[in-house]
C-alpha cells in the first residue's frame, strides 16, 4: 500500500515535469500540443474508489493548470476523464475481467487493450479541453481537427513511455 | 435521516464529480481572464526558476538572430536620432518644459515562458512591479507588437500575447490612414485578422498595418505587420489577413512601453462617457 503510493507519487512527478518542461515546449505547427500527463490518471489501480480518482484527477489538473497559465481548464477536462474512467474501464474490460489490485497497464492487460483504453480517454481530455479553451462553437470543425491531430501525438506518446516503462 | 445517508453514499461519485467539475469551471471563469496576480506570485513563483534555466538555454541557441534583429533596431534608432537632431537644432526648449515631457518609458524584458499552440496564449516576463512595470502596458518585439501586460508580481509579469483569442487592438492601414480592429482568429501564429475597414477605400498586398493609439496602451505607429490577404465580406468591410512581423516562436527579448500620460488621457475620455 505505502509502497504503490510512493510509486504513483512518482510518477505523478515525472509525468508532470515530462509535460512541463518538455511536450509544453514542442510546438509542431502550431496546432499541436501533445497532453501525455494523463497517464497518471490511466495507470491508477483498478479498484480504486472512483471518487478518490476524481479527487486525484482534479489534483492533476490543478497541477498542470498552475504550470501552463490556464487555470481551470485542464481541470476540467481531468476531473471529466476521472467521471468517465469506472464506465469505460466497465464497458471494455478484458473477458475474465479484471485481476483484483492490477493496473490497468500496457503490461497487464496488453498493448492492443491498452490502445483502445488510451484512446478513448485521450479523445474524451482533448474534447473537453479545447473545447473549454476555445469556449465557443464557431469555427465548431476547427476545433475538431484541433482535438484529432493533438490526440493522434498525445497516444503517440502515451503507448511510447508505456513502452519504455514496461521494459523497465 | 438514513436513507438521506443511503442516498448520499449512492451517489457520492456522481457528487463529487459535480463538486470537482463545479469548482473547476468556477476557477476557469473568475481567472482565466486575466490572470490575478495572488495566482502568479504563488505558485507559479515555484516554476519560474525552472523556466528560466531552460530560456537560457534556448536563447544562446538563437544568439546570431537576436544578434541581428539588434544590429538593424540599431539603424533605425540612429536614424530616428539623426532626423530629431537635425529638427532640434532649430527649436530651444528648456528640459523642464511641460510640453516637451517624456511620453512614453521603455523598459527591456526577457520573456521567460511563451506557447504558440493554445488558442488563448500568454507569455511571462522576468520584470515585474519592482521595475516599474504594471498591467495594461504594451509589450513589443523589436518594434512590432508582441502583447499587453495583464498581471504582474513584484519580479515577474505575465503578458497576453497576441495570438489570443481575447486579444483586441486598434490598428490602422498606414498609407490610409483608416482604421479598424485587429484580432487573432486562433489559426495561424503568423497572421492576425483587421476587420471594419470600410470596402470604399482601395487597399493593395503589401501595405503596412500599424498600432493608432487611440487605446492609450500602445504608441501610434508601432508596426504590425503587412497586408497579406483580403476579402469583401457580405457585410460594408473588409475581412483583412494581416501576416505579423513578429515572429512569436522566438520571442526573447521585448520591450515593454508604459504610458506615462496614460491617467490623464483616460481620466479625460471617462468624463465624456
Amino acid at each position: 500500500m505505502i509502497n504503490n503510493i510512493f510509486r504513483f507519487g512518482l510518477i505523478f512527478i515525472l509525468l508532470i515535469l515530462f509535460q512541463v518542461l518538455l511536450f509544453n515546449n514542442i510546438n509542431f505547427s502550431g496546432y499541436v500540443n501533445p497532453y501525455v500527463y494523463i497517464l497518471f490518471i490511466l495507470l491508477l489501480p483498478v479498484e480504486l474508489p472512483a471518487w478518490l480518482v476524481l479527487i486525484l484527477s482534479f489534483i492533476t489538473g490543478l497541477v498542470v493548470d498552475f504550470f501552463s497559465t490556464s487555470l481551470g481548464m485542464h481541470t476540467a477536462s481531468t476531473v471529466m476523464v476521472g467521471f468517465i474512467r469506472p464506465y469505460v474501464l466497465q464497458v471494455i474490460s478484458p473477458r475474465d475481467g479484471y485481476e483484483p489490485g492490477s493496473e490497468p497497464s500496457m503490461f497487464t492487460y496488453g498493448a492492443r487493450w491498452f490502445f483502445i483504453y488510451t484512446t478513448i480517454m485521450v479523445l474524451a481530455h482533448h474534447l473537453v479541453l479545447f473545447y473549454v479553451e476555445v469556449f465557443r462553437l464557431t469555427d465548431f470543425f476547427r476545433t475538431l481537427f484541433r482535438v484529432l491531430l493533438s490526440s493522434l501525438f498525445s497516444i503517440a506518446f502515451i503507448m511510447l513511455i508505456e513502452h519504455f516503462r514496461k521494459r523497465k | 435521516m438514513r436513507n438521506l445517508l443511503d442516498f448520499l453514499l449512492k451517489y457520492i461519485n456522481l457528487i463529487v464529480f459535480i463538486i470537482l467539475e463545479g469548482i473547476a469551471l468556477a476557477l476557469l471563469g473568475t481567472a482565466n481572464n486575466y490572470h490575478n496576480s495572488r495566482f502568479i506570485n504563488g505558485v507559479r513563483g515555484m516554476t519560474i526558476g525552472i523556466e528560466k534555466q531552460l530560456m537560457k538555454i534556448r536563447t544562446y541557441f538563437v544568439l546570431r538572430e537576436i544578434n541581428q534583429t539588434l544590429a538593424s533596431e540599431n539603424i533605425s534608432l540612429r536614424h530616428h536620432i539623426e532626423l530629431l537632431e537635425k529638427q532640434e537644432d532649430k527649436l530651444f526648449f528648456f528640459v523642464s518644459d511641460t510640453s516637451k515631457q517624456q511620453w512614453y518609458q521603455y523598459t527591456l524584458a526577457e520573456v521567460i515562458d511563451n506557447s504558440v499552440s493554445r488558442q488563448k496564449n500568454y507569455f511571462t516576463l522576468n520584470k515585474g512591479l519592482r521595475d516599474g512595470l504594471s498591467t495594461e502596458m504594451a509589450v513589443t518585439s523589436g518594434d512590432a507588437v508582441a502583447g499587453v501586460v495583464v498581471g504582474c508580481t513584484d519580479n515577474f509579469s505575465v503578458a497576453m500575447s497576441l495570438l489570443n483569442l481575447d486579444f483586441r487592438l486598434s490598428a490602422r492601414i498606414k498609407s490610409s490612414g483608416y482604421f479598424g480592429s485587429l484580432s487573432w482568429d486562433g489559426r495561424n501564429d503568423t497572421q492576425a485578422i483587421l476587420t471594419e475597414i470600410p470596402q470604399h477605400i482601395t487597399i493593395n498586398q503589401g501595405d503596412t498595418v500599424e498600432t493608432t493609439g487611440y487605446s492609450a496602451i500602445f504608441p501610434e505607429g508601432i508596426m504590425i505587420g503587412t497586408i497579406s490577404d483580403f476579402e469583401r465580406t457580405g457585410s460594408d468591410f473588409y475581412k483583412i489577413t494581416v501576416s505579423l512581423m513578429t515572429d512569436f516562436r522566438k520571442l526573447h527579448y521585448v520591450n515593454v512601453i508604459g504610458n506615462l500620460k496614460k491617467a490623464e488621457q483616460v481620466g479625460l475620455e471617462k468624463q465624456f462617457e
